[in-house]
């Protein structure tokens, strides 16, 4: 009991009297932590945050009707697949026709949903959206726009039957989009009478994600052809996957920088502290009881520094991925035990380190100051 | 005396210099090679985006409308605008030739002939390069071509070599669906007939069958200048793919050029922009009308600004990390040599003195491991570079080491260690001699 006492009462008082030294233990150890929190934080949410980036490139999935001839989708289709993959993912339909402009020139028309597609296309540079009220809107390829008399009163004729489209804007894609013009898909259908025969679909998340719903919908969805944008699923994968491992062997670097830093000062302050070691050990404390003495203190230390350094780390982190990817990343307290475990190893080698050179040292020459 | 006392305390005092001088050298380590990675991600995740094709397309100012869906052409055009193939090579002359990695011309073509068995064909074709030298006169030719453009295409058998045309025979590639469907392998032959007044008949080799998982495996792919003899139409191209090495874009970006002041026009022209690429290309191939593909180009440039955005903040971070770590190394240096400082004092040095002596070791150190620490850290980013996005580059010094790094890294640790001891220094030069003499002694 009394032992004990002592010990808590020597510990106290080893490190309020030594302001300066405890703080700056205090210090290293705090940055160990908050910098470990930190890396450890931003990698666990890296790949979340990755594959939310690669939303960017649109459609995943394309589906098309798996029958011969007739292309055209059953009606509801789109509802079903929409239920399929969940509401996470972005289903956009779309339908087709060649219809001819007032000079002649036949041109693509596509019927779709704009709200759905402004999402789905975030790429697409759109001068003006059309409203959704605006059942008669079109969107004009920037060089299918060049076929036409007037932007703003479209004038197409499909089979005969003539239809005047309000341009609201050009899209500019650098691809197909550009030689096509867009309408709403509810004026598509009553215009033409054909049906949606395409719907692409967004599915976050990497390649096994994508996997797995393109075989529920198979699954769900039979005579339905399902297939995957190979590319933009596969370089989603090679481009998360690496930038993983780099992020993994900057993490390693980083923390074994730090790690190798903090133990050099830390284990220079328990050198320094010889004298205060040779004069326990005159009066009586044995090897194991000063050793736990120590270890106890770079304990105490390390336990504090886990507690700020995992707040500053948090907040370094959440600062990174706001900077960064515009969305937050909110502390983790699972990073926490790694962090403590961390630390706890630092301190204890910290402390452990010098006992080779304590060990040979004669109290009575050190305490004569040789 | 002065060199000599900074000479003795590096002899003498070997363990303090030692563990000093490795958080220096760690430090500035772990800071190079994430500021080397920082700088060289860009090129690596070009080409690892280089899955998603070209980021630029040239077509013809003067071409028809596209009639196509899902891929396949409605209305086969006829006629309609060419570029010139010999125009191409004026790419690799352009301000930012060296930053176009790929080039791939096309020239859509309609196929009709008969096989050695006896069955009709009529399929649509595509005219590309496979594997052709691009060269403008000087300079080291690029080999480039559609299966560098699009890594995933796969082929069992071999590409095309557009060596073997001759005036009556050449060699093709088919796609995996219009091979299963006519029932051709690698080695037969197809009998064509000539399209137009002008072409060629021509009896074509198939070596390859291509899988490509879009409308091109429907398709038969044959070399450029296959393709211009039996449509008849030397020279010609409809449409070129063009891949490139570009900066993100920014507001600046999406500036009209002609609208600009002509400073900021240079700068703009200066600039690899997709936008400035395109807009030179223009320049160059009169005719032409070249364009970024939005979907590549911009969601490219929204991930590559996201990793590299990632990269320089854990820079940044593990520049502050080794900053305290070694500033917090430098001040325990110090401190433990507190006796010295009152020796040195109660012998009659003046504070000056005694703070030159040690920022002079301070200077020389952080220079010696900061030095090391920027070899150790280049050695290590090449390493992790070719470990992680490998692919070909040979690892060499002069690649790996960055000269424009050097000065930045030692100043930095020049500047860290002097910070992190200046505390320290001042502190105990604060102290009475006498003081820090008894309570030593």
């Amino acid at each position: 009991m009394s032992s004990q006492l002592n010990l808590i009462s020597m510990l106290r008082r080893s490190l309020v009297h030594r302001r300066a030294r405890s703080f700056s233990a205090l210090l290293a150890m705090t940055i160990s932590a908050a910098v470990a929190t930190a890396l450890l934080t931003l990698y666990a949410d890296l790949d979340a945050k990755l594959h939310r980036e690669f939303r960017s490139f649109g459609a995943n999935v394309v589906i098309t009707s798996a029958a011969q001839g007739d292309k055209a989708l059953a009606p509801g289709t789109l509802e079903r697949v929409q239920t399929a993959v969940g509401p996470e993912a972005i289903a956009a339909q779309f339908a087709f026709a060649v219809a001819t402009t007032d000079r002649g020139t036949p041109v693509v028309v596509a019927g779709t949903d704009f709200d759905a597609v402004r999402r789905l296309n975030s790429w697409w540079q759109v001068d003006t959206w059309p409203a959704a009220t605006d059942a008669n809107a079109a969107l004009l390829g920037q060089r299918a726009a060049q076929f036409i008399g007037d932007e703003h009163a479209v004038q197409l004729s499909f089979a005969d039957r003539p239809l005047t489209l309000h341009g609201t804007g050009r899209i500019r894609t650098g691809a197909d989009e550009d030689s096509r013009i867009y309408m709403p898909i509810a004026a598509f259908t009553a215009w033409t009478g054909a049906q949606p025969s395409l719907i692409e679909v967004q599915i976050p998340g990497g390649a096994a994600k994508v996997e797995a719903a393109i075989s529920s919908l198979r699954q769900q969805l039979p005579g339905l052809k399902v297939e995957p944008v190979r590319q933009l699923v596969e370089g989603e994968d090679r481009i998360v996957d690496k930038t993983h491992a780099l992020m993994y062997g900057a993490v390693v670097l980083i923390a074994l920088t730090v790690a190798v830093s903090v133990l050099a000062t830390l284990s220079a302050s328990v050198l320094e502290r010889r004298r205060d070691f040779a004069l326990m050990k005159a009066l009586g404390g044995s090897q194991p009881q000063l050793m736990a003495m120590f270890l106890l203190e770079a304990m105490v230390l390390a336990l504090a520094g886990v507690g700020v350094g995992f707040v500053i780390g948090s907040a370094a982190a959440l600062t990174i991925s706001q900077l960064n990817f515009h969305t937050a990343t909110l502390p983790r307290l699972s990073v926490l035990p790694l962090v403590f475990l961390l630390n706890i190893l630092i301190a204890a080698l910290a402390a452990l380190f010098p006992v080779r050179v304590l060990r040979s040292l004669q109290p009575a020459a050190l305490l004569k100051g040789e | 005396m002065f060199l000599r006392l900074l000479m003795e305390s590096f002899r003498r005092q070997r363990r303090r210099k030692l563990l000093a001088g490795v958080a220096i050298l760690l430090g500035t380590t772990a800071v190079t090679a994430m500021l080397a990675l920082a700088t060289t991600i860009g090129d690596h995740i070009h080409s690892e985006l280089a899955v998603y094709g070209a980021n630029i397309v040239v077509y013809p100012e003067a071409d028809q409308l596209d009639v196509k869906i899902g891929g396949v052409d409605v209305k086969p055009a006829s006629g309609g605008a060419y570029l010139k193939e010999s125009a191409l090579k004026k790419l690799r002359g352009i301000f930012w030739a060296n930053n176009i990695t790929g080039v791939s011309p096309e020239l859509p073509i309609r196929l009709i002939g008969k096989t050695a068995a006896g069955n009709a064909i009529d399929a649509s074709a595509t005219g590309m390069w496979f594997g052709h030298a691009l060269s403008s006169g000087g300079g080291p030719a690029m080999v480039t071509g559609a299966p560098a453009l699009h890594p995933l295409w796969k082929v069992s058998g071999e590409w095309p070599k557009e060596a073997e045309t001759n005036f009556a025979a050449a060699e093709i590639a088919l796609g995996s669906s219009l091979a299963s469907q006519l029932g051709l392998r690698v080695g037969d032959t197809i009998q064509t007939m000539p399209t137009t007044t002008s072409g060629q008949q021509m009896t074509l080799r198939v070596t390859g069958i291509v899988t490509t998982g879009d409308a091109i495996d429907d398709q038969i792919l044959l070399p450029l200048n296959a393709a211009q003899a039996i449509a008849g139409t030397p020279d010609a191209v409809r449409r070129v793919e063009v891949s490139a090495r570009t900066k993100p874009e920014d507001a600046f970006a999406r500036k009209d050029p002609d609208s600009l002041s002509p400073k900021s026009r240079e700068v703009w022209y200066c600039s690899p922009y997709a936008n400035s690429i395109a807009y030179q290309i223009r320049e160059a191939i009169p005719g032409a009308r070249a364009e970024q593909v939005r979907r590549v180009e911009q969601s490219e440039g929204n991930v590559l600004k996201r990793i590299s955005g990632l990269m320089w903040l854990i820079s940044a971070a593990a520049m502050l990390a080794a900053g305290f770590a070694v500033s917090a190394a430098m001040a325990t240096a110090i401190l433990e040599r507190q006796g010295e400082i009152g020796l040195m004092r109660s012998l009659g040095a003046s504070k000056g003195a005694i703070a030159m002596l040690f920022y002079a070791e301070t200077g020389l150190l952080s220079l010696f491991a900061g030095g090391l620490g920027y070899l150790a850290g280049s050695g290590l980013a090449a390493w992790l570079g070719a470990r992680i996005f490998g692919g070909g580059e040979h690892l060499s010094i002069s690649s790996a080491l960055n000269p424009v790094l050097f000065p930045v890294i030692v100043a930095l640790a020049l500047i860290v260690a002097i910070a992190g001891s200046t505390p320290a220094i001042r502190r105990a030069l604060a102290m009475e001699p006498s003081a820090i003499l008894r309570s030593d002694a």
